[in-house]
C-alpha cells in the first residue's frame, strides 16, 4: 500500500463510526420530519399531502415571528453576554490556584442544577408578592423601579436574559480555559517578541490564537439559544399571551400538544433553516474579523 | 505513559460497544419467556406520585394482580409531565399498549379516529348497576357516536368558588351570589387591603377553565357554546360572548386579582389563599388534592365553597359549576378476543364501584354515587362534595373546543386581563375553531 | 506594585462574592429540599422550622431512585466512552488532513447542532421500534452520542487546530503511523478539549428526560430524569420530594465535574513539555 491510499483509507476509517452514527440517528430523523412537514397530519390516523402549505402558514403565523424576535434576543444575550462575559472570566481566572479553582467551580455550577431549581429560584426573586428583587429596590428607595418582571409583556423577555446568561457561562469559561492554558507559552513567547503588553497583548496576541475556540463558543450559543426553551418555560411558561413563546416552545406545543405534527414538524425544518442562516452568518463575520 | 493510556481508552472503547450487543440480545430473551398460556397485558398510567390518589390506584393494581396469577401485567408508570408526550409518539407510530389512561373529550376522539382504540360497551352493558352508577353525562367526553371507550374515574368541577370565611366576616361581606355583590366585594376588600380573588395563571388555561368557562356559560347558556362550538348557527363573535369576555375584562380592571398572577402558577395561587392573603379564589376540585397535601388544617376550617355568582340577563342556569369528567383506562385496538375478558376484569378493578369509594376517599371527586365517609376526608372536600352533588354540571371549554381553539382561548384571556380588546380575541377564537371543524368534516 | 496588588484584591472580592451568588441554588436546593411542602411556599429563602431528613429516604423509594440511577450511570459511562472515541478520531482526522468533502462533512455534523431534539422523537420511535432496538440500552447510547457528536469534534477540533504541525513530522520521521499519533500524541495532548467535552456530554447525557421518557418502556431500564419527575400529579407538584431527589440526581454530576476540570488545567503542563 502507498502512503496516499494509507492516508485515504485512515481517514475513511477515522471519519466512518462518527459518519454512520450520525447520519443513522440524527440526519435521517430530521429528513423523515422535514417530509412530515409536506403533510396535514395529527399524529395519528391519516396524511393528507398539503405541499408546502403548512411552510405557507408558519410564515403568516405573527406567533411564529413573535417567537423568533425573542429567539434573536435571547441568541444576542448569549453570544454578546455570555462569552465575553466568560472570557474575561477566563482571563482572570487561568491559574490552578486553590481561589481560582473555587470560583471557576462555582460558576459552572447552574449547569449542574435542573431547570426546574433555577427556573424556582429566579421565578421567586422575580415573584411580583415576594420576591427579592422589588423588595430590594423598595428598600433602597428605588420603589418606583419596581416591575412585573415576569408578567408584564414589556420587560418580561428582559428579565428572563438575566439568568440566561447567568446560568449558561460554566461551559464557554471552562472551554475557553482549556484554549487559554493550552496556548499559554506561545502567548508569552509572541508577546515577548513583539513586545506587546496589556490590552495590546491581549487583541494582538491571545484573541487570535484562542480565535478558532471562541468562533466553536458563537456557533454553540446560537444553537444552544435557538433550541433551549426549558427555562424559560419554568418561569414563564412562554406567557402572557405568546409574549415569551419561543421556537422551541412553539414546535413542542404545535407537535405535541394540539394534534398538529404535520406543522410541528414544519416549524422545525423551519428553526433548522433558519439557524443555519445565522451560523453561516456569523462565520462569515468572523472570518472576516480573521483577517483583521 | 501515553502508551498505557491509549491501551486503556481503546479496551474501554470495546467493552462499551460489547456491552451495547450484549444488552440487545438478552433483551430478545426475556420476550420469547412469556410464552405459557398466560394472558399479558401492557398497562401505563400516570399514577406515579405520592399523592393519595396515585397511591390507592397503584395499590388497586397490585391487589388485582395478586388476586389474578393467570394474568400478567406490564405496568408501566409514567411521570404525568410526559406523560401525554409519550402517548402522542406510540399512537403516530401505531405501537399503542393494550391498556392506558386516556383523557375524555379531544383525546377521545382522535384516537377513536385513528382507529386506536375499541369500544368498551359489551363490559358497561354487561355490568348494568355498575354503569348506571355513573352521574349523568359521565361518559360523554369519551362517546363517538353509540359507542363509549372508558369510564371515568374522576370528576373534575372546574370552578369552585372558595372563600375564607373569616376574611369575608372581618370585612362585613357575604359570599357574593350575584355580579353586583361580587363587584362590591370586590371593591370593600379592595379598600381595606386584601386581595379579593387569588388568581395564579401562568399555565393560562386556569383563568379559562376555572373562571371563564361558568362565567361564559352564565352569559350566554349552554345551548348557544354547543352551537358555537359546532360552527353551527352561532359564532364567538356574536355579541353575547363578546359580552362575556367583556364581563371578564370587568373584573380584572376592577383589580380583583393580585399583581402578576400571570407569573403564579396553579400551586401558588391556592398556597396564596390557603396563606389567608386573598379572600376568595375560583379554582377546581384538583384545588382539594394540593390542599389537602399543603394547607394547614386551621385553613382548611375556614374554607367554604360556593357556585359562581349569577350574570346579569344571563341565559345560563346560574346554580351550576362547569366540570369534566377525568381520565380513564382505554383498550388498544389491538387486545385480541381472548385477551378481552382479562383486560374487562382489569377496567373493572380500576373504575368499579370498589375503586370509585376508594378514589373518593383519598380526597378525589369521582363522577359515580358513592356515599362519602366524611370522616376519612379533609373537611372542604366534604363541602364541595355536597355542592357538586347538588348542582348541575355546565361544560368546560377546552373540553368541548378543539385544541387550537382552546388555545386561542387560554392566550385570548391573559392578553384580555392585560387590557387586550374583547372583539379582536373573539375573531381569533371563532377564526380557530372554524379551522378545526372545517378539517374534521373533510 | 501597591497598587496592583490593591486592584487584584478587589478582582478576587468581586469575584469571590459572584461564586457564591451562582453557588446560591445549589445550597437552596439542599435547604428546601428538607422542608415541608407548606413552608416550601410560604418561607422559600427560610431556613425550614422542621428539619424533614427523611425526605430523602422517601424520595429515594417512592420513585425507585437507585434502579434508575444505576441505569443512569451505565448509559451515561458508556455513551462518554463512546463519543469520546469516535469524536476525538473525527476531529483528529478533520483537523489534521485535507480531502475532498471535508467541508460537505464539517457542514453536516454544524446541521447536527441545530436540531430541535424533539422533532427526531416520532422518527427515531418508529426507526428503533423496527430495528428491535427499544427498551435497550442501546436505544439512549446510540442516539446520546449521535446528537453529542457534533459539539464534541467541533470543540477537540478547534483544540487540535492550535498544536504546530511540526510534532506530527516529528513523529513520522521516527516512523510512527497516523493510529501512533492519534493515540499518544494527540489525545493525551487534548485532555483539557476531551475533558471539556467530558463534562459537557455527562450533564446531557444524565438529563435527558425526552429519550428516556419515550424510548424506554421497561421501568428495570429507566434512567434518573424519569425517577425525578414522577412527584407531580399534572395539578402540583410535590416540592419536598421532588427537591430531595433532585439533591440526590446532582451529587453525581458535580464529582464528575470536580474530576475532569482538574484535567483541563492539564494544557498547562502539556504546553510546558511541548516548549
Amino acid at each position: 500500500m502507498n502512503s496516499a491510499n494509507r492516508t485515504r483509507a485512515f481517514i475513511a476509517v477515522g471519519l466512518l463510526p462518527a459518519l454512520l452514527l450520525f447520519v443513522t440517528f440524527v440526519i435521517l430523523p430530521i429528513l423523515w420530519s422535514a417530509y412530515y412537514g409536506f403533510y396535514d397530519w395529527k399524529g395519528i390516523g391519516k396524511a393528507t399531502y398539503i405541499g408546502f402549505d403548512n411552510y405557507a402558514e408558519v410564515i403568516q403565523d405573527p406567533v411564529f415571528w413573535k417567537s423568533l424576535q425573542n429567539n434573536m434576543l435571547i441568541v444576542a444575550a448569549s453570544v454578546f453576554g455570555q462569552v465575553p462575559i466568560a472570557l474575561v472570566l477566563a482571563l482572570l481566572l487561568m491559574k490552578g490556584s486553590r481561589l481560582h479553582t473555587f470560583i471557576r467551580s462555582a460558576v459552572f455550577m447552574p449547569m449542574v442544577l435542573s431547570s426546574v431549581v433555577v427556573g424556582i429560584i429566579w421565578g421567586y426573586i422575580y415573584h411580583p408578592e415576594i420576591g427579592v428583587l422589588n423588595f430590594v429596590l423598595d428598600s433602597i428607595g428605588l420603589g418606583s423601579w419596581k416591575q412585573q418582571w415576569l408578567s408584564d409583556p414589556d420587560v418580561s423577555m428582559y428579565s428572563i436574559m438575566v439568568p440566561i446568561i447567568w446560568n449558561y457561562i460554566g461551559p464557554y469559561l471552562i472551554m475557553f480555559i482549556a484554549a487559554l492554558n493550552n496556548i499559554g507559552s506561545d502567548m508569552d513567547d509572541a508577546a515577548k517578541i513583539d513586545g506587546a503588553e496589556g490590552s495590546r497583548k491581549l487583541f494582538s496576541v491571545t484573541l487570535p490564537l484562542i480565535w478558532d475556540t471562541i468562533k466553536v463558543a458563537v456557533v454553540l450559543c446560537i444553537s444552544g439559544s435557538l433550541k433551549a426553551f426549558d427555562l424559560i418555560y419554568v418561569m414563564t411558561g412562554g406567557g402572557p399571551a405568546h409574549s415569551t413563546e419561543l421556537l422551541a416552545s412553539y414546535m413542542y406545543n404545535n407537535t405535541f400538544s394540539i394534534y398538529r405534527y404535520g406543522y410541528g414538524s414544519a416549524v422545525s425544518t423551519t428553526i433548522i433553516i433558519v439557524s443555519l442562516l445565522l451560523v453561516a452568518g456569523s462565520q462569515y463575520l468572523m472570518k472576516r474579523g480573521d483577517r483583521l | 505513559m501515553m502508551k498505557k493510556k491509549a491501551t486503556v481508552f481503546l479496551t474501554l472503547a470495546l467493552a462499551a460497544s460489547l456491552a451495547l450487543t450484549g444488552c440487545g440480545s438478552k433483551d430478545n430473551e426475556t420476550k420469547t419467556e412469556g410464552g405459557k398460556n398466560k394472558v399479558t397485558l401492557t398497562l401505563w398510567h400516570n399514577y406515579s406520585g405520592d399523592d393519595q390518589r396515585a397511591k390507592t390506584m397503584r395499590s388497586i393494581i397490585e391487589q388485582f394482580q395478586s388476586s389474578h396469577p393467570d394474568i400478567k401485567l406490564d405496568v408501566q408508570a409514567i411521570p404525568p409531565d410526559g406523560y401525554r408526550t409519550r402517548l402522542k409518539t406510540v399512537a403516530a407510530a401505531n405501537e399503542m399498549p393494550d391498556l392506558f389512561v386516556m383523557w375524555p373529550g379531544v383525546m377521545t376522539k382522535e384516537f377513536q379516529a385513528g382507529n386506536l382504540i375499541q369500544p368498551i360497551n359489551e363490559l358497561l352493558d354487561s355490568k348494568k348497576e355498575w354503569k348506571d352508577g355513573f352521574l349523568p353525562g359521565s361518559f360523554d367526553g369519551f362517546t363517538v357516536g353509540s359507542d363509549i371507550y372508558s369510564a371515568p374515574i374522576a370528576l373534575s368541577p372546574t370552578s369552585i368558588l372558595f372563600y375564607n370565611q373569616s376574611i369575608l366576616e372581618q370585612n362585613g361581606l357575604q359570599v357574593p351570589k350575584t355580579w353586583d355583590e361580587l363587584l362590591h366585594a370586590v371593591d370593600v376588600l379592595k379598600g381595606n387591603k386584601m386581595t379579593p380573588i387569588a388568581l395564579g395563571n401562568k399555565a393560562a388555561w386556569l383563568a379559562q377553565s376555572s373562571i371563564f368557562s361558568s362565567l361564559a356559560d352564565r352569559v350566554t347558556g349552554t345551548e348557544w357554546f354547543l352551537k358555537a362550538a359546532a360552527q353551527d348557527g352561532a359564532k364567538f363573535t356574536d355579541p353575547e360572548f363578546v359580552k362575556a369576555l367583556g364581563y371578564m375584562k370587568q373584573l380584572g380592571d376592577a383589580g380583583a386579582f393580585p399583581a402578576g398572577f400571570n407569573a403564579m402558577d396553579n400551586t401558588q395561587m391556592e398556597q396564596y389563599f390557603a396563606q389567608g392573603k386573598a379572600a376568595m379564589m375560583i379554582d377546581g376540585g384538583w384545588a382539594l388534592t394540593n390542599l389537602a397535601t399543603s394547607a394547614s388544617a386551621e385553613a382548611m376550617a375556614q374554607m367554604g365553597a360556593s357556585v359562581l355568582p349569577s350574570m346579569p340577563d344571563g341565559k345560563g342556569d346560574p346554580n351550576t359549576i362547569s366540570g369534566v369528567v377525568g381520565t380513564g383506562i382505554a383498550m388498544s385496538n389491538k387486545v385480541t378476543a381472548e385477551e378481552k375478558d382479562a383486560a374487562y376484569e382489569l377496567m373493572y378493578a380500576m373504575a368499579g364501584p370498589d375503586a370509585q369509594k376508594r378514589v373518593l376517599e383519598s380526597n378525589q371527586l369521582v363522577s359515580y354515587k358513592v356515599d362519602l365517609d366524611t370522616s376519612k376526608v379533609t373537611p372542604i372536600f366534604a363541602k364541595v362534595y355536597e355542592l357538586v352533588n347538588t348542582v348541575n354540571r355546565t361544560p368546560v371549554y377546552d373540553g368541548v373546543l378543539g385544541s387550537a381553539a382552546a388555545d386561542e382561548v387560554n392566550n385570548g384571556l391573559q392578553e384580555l386581563l392585560m387590557g387586550g380588546k374583547p372583539e379582536s380575541i373573539a375573531k381569533k377564537i371563532q377564526e380557530a375553531q372554524a379551522r378545526a371543524v372545517q378539517t374534521d368534516s373533510k | 506594585m501597591m497598587l496592583r496588588r490593591t486592584k487584584s484584591g478587589i478582582v478576587n472580592g468581586l469575584m469571590i462574592i459572584y461564586a457564591l451568588i451562582t453557588l446560591y441554588p445549589l445550597i437552596w436546593l439542599f435547604i428546601s429540599s428538607l422542608k415541608s411542602n407548606e413552608e416550601f411556599y410560604s418561607r422559600p429563602f427560610q431556613l425550614p422550622t422542621k428539619w424533614h431528613w427523611d425526605s430523602f429516604s422517601r424520595a429515594w423509594k417512592i420513585s425507585d431512585m437507585g434502579t434508575s440511577m444505576l441505569n443512569s450511570i451505565i448509559v451515561t459511562a458508556l455513551s462518554l466512552v463512546l463519543t469520546l472515541a469516535i469524536g476525538a478520531l473525527a476531529a483528529y482526522v478533520l483537523s489534521r488532513f485535507q480531502f475532498r468533502f471535508k467541508l460537505l462533512v464539517m457542514g453536516l455534523f454544524l446541521l447536527g447542532m441545530l436540531i430541535p431534539i424533539h422533532s427526531t422523537l416520532v422518527p427515531l420511535f418508529i426507526m428503533m421500534n423496527q430495528t428491535h432496538l427499544l427498551n435497550t440500552y442501546g436505544a439512549l447510547i446510540l442516539p446520546y452520542v449521535a446528537f453529542e457528536l457534533p459539539i464534541a469534534i467541533f470543540i477537540i477540533q478547534a483544540y487540535m487546530n492550535t498544536f504546530p504541525k511540526e510534532i506530527e513530522e516529528a513523529a513520522f520521521i521516527d516512523g510512527i503511523g497516523y493510529w501512533g499519533i492519534f493515540l499518544r500524541m494527540m489525545l493525551p495532548l487534548s485532555t483539557p478539549a476531551l475533558s471539556t467535552v467530558a463534562i459537557l456530554a455527562v450533564l446531557r447525557f444524565w438529563n435527558d428526560f425526552s429519550f428516556a421518557l419515550v424510548f424506554i418502556s421497561k421501568p428495570a431500564l429507566k434512567t434518573l430524569p424519569l425517577s425525578l419527575s414522577m412527584f407531580a400529579t399534572g395539578y402540583m407538584t410535590d416540592y419536598q420530594l421532588t427537591m430531595a431527589a433532585l439533591a440526590m440526581a446532582v451529587v453525581p454530576t458535580i464529582i464528575v465535574y470536580l474530576i475532569f476540570q482538574r484535567s483541563i488545567m492539564q494544557g498547562m503542563i502539556a504546553g510546558a513539555v511541548k516548549g
